[in-house]
């Protein structure tokens, strides 16, 4: 079985060093690892982080946002015949050593097209990273929202996520662009891929800032809200045919 | 009438400066004559409404406009809100083939960059 770890980076040197030796060090049985970190146009270097730490580096040109990274990553994963891909991000806050929860429900029969990692599904941990009461009312807001497409998920903007084949399929032709993971849920749900949720733990940020300030996250909840509503009025996408070798090298 | 035909002659003759402007622009390439097409309609239909105000009034009035500078407010905000309309489509979409032509060129260089290394390790095994 192929996987590919994608690593959406924008500015991410400081933190990126030590998330991609962690990665090298994991080891899943039967299972090809291969790691490409996408630099959404840095001013750092990050590109010259990720080569020296080994990685694959698919560099843009310019800067796309998250969603533009992501679905460059799903993108290569679909044309070169990946079994799974999965989004870890690159400022450190998805432990890679938690990817083997997400494999394992992916791997459960029947096999879901989607596996979000979420930080809700166990009590939380004391010890670890929680989210500010700001978010966590977003977050609230948002499961409430998806509930309106009739998709249960205690994790809407967790980018920590694993994706099928049928997946990476439908997101290579349709995946938003700003703030998209709530987006991408809803998009998904109305392909009819099937979405798990398996549980995880995560961190603070090992390095650099939040591009989310007050304002911007004034404007997430917003574009967000409209974005889901859109998706539940319109007609569902749907999932490109065709074969997922295409062009495999 | 004259009086009223000589103030509007004024208005069509910015609309012809402006239709110059375009043109001088389009000469030098700097638009393209596909995206200023509804623009020149847009001034050809004001110019028009200029050399013609007794036709215009009687139509603004036919149209519910007791004054003819409110059916010209109106049309002039219509037009231009669809030529906005207009400019946002052609916008949207451009801005999603330059995202996808980023990703694409992103992957075709990392492409090029692996064969590039296999090749240059290869001519070192080879020598």
């Amino acid at each position: 079985m192929r996987l590919l770890i994608v690593i959406p980076a924008y500015n991410e040197e400081q933190s990126l060093a030590a998330l991609l030796t962690e990665i090298r060090s994991l080891r899943e049985p039967d299972t090809e690892i291969e790691t490409i970190v996408v630099d959404d146009g840095s001013a750092d270097r990050t590109t010259e982080v990720a080569r020296a730490s080994g990685a694959r580096v698919l560099r843009l040109c310019r800067n796309l946002g998250i969603g533009g990274a992501v679905q460059s990553g799903l993108r290569l994963a679909r044309r070169e015949n990946f079994d799974f891909a999965v989004q870890v991000d690159g400022d450190g806050q998805h432990p890679p050593g938690e990817l083997r929860h997400l494999l394992e429900r992916a791997r459960q029969d029947p096999a879901p097209d989607l596996v979000i990692g979420s930080r809700f599904l166990t009590k939380p941990d004391p010890t670890t990273f929680r989210s500010t009461v700001t978010r966590r009312v977003g977050i609230w807001w948002l499961k409430v929202l998806l509930r309106l497409t009739r998709l249960k998920v205690t994790d809407p903007t967790s980018g920590f996520r694993l994706y099928g084949k049928r997946a990476l399929r439908l997101f290579d032709a349709n995946y938003p662009y700003d703030f998209p993971e709530p987006e991408a849920l809803a998009v998904a749900r109305a392909a009819r891929l099937t979405i798990a949720e398996a549980p995880v733990k995560m961190r603070e940020r090992q390095g650099g800032t939040s591009s989310i300030g007050p304002f911007a996250a004034a404007y997430y909840m917003l574009k967000v809200t409209l974005a889901v509503l859109l998706t539940y009025v319109r007609a569902p996408r749907r999932i490109p045919e065709g074969s997922d070798n295409a062009t495999s090298d | 009438m004259q009086q009223v035909t000589d103030d509007y002659l004024i208005f069509a003759l910015a609309c012809l400066v402006i239709a110059l402007v375009m043109l001088r622009l389009l000469f030098r390439e700097r638009i393209t004559l596909q995206g200023s097409m509804s623009y020149m309609a847009f001034l050809a239909v004001l110019g028009l409404m200029a050399i013609f105000p007794y036709q215009t009034t009687i139509l603004a009035r036919r149209l519910g406009f007791t004054l003819m500078s409110n059916f010209l407010f109106c049309t002039a905000i219509a037009a231009l809100a669809l030529l906005h309309l207009r400019s946002l489509v052609t916008v949207s979409k451009i801005q999603l083939r330059s995202v996808t032509l980023t990703q694409e060129l992103a992957i075709l260089q990392e492409k090029l960059d692996r064969l590039e290394r296999a090749s240059a390790s290869g001519e070192q095994r080879a020598s």
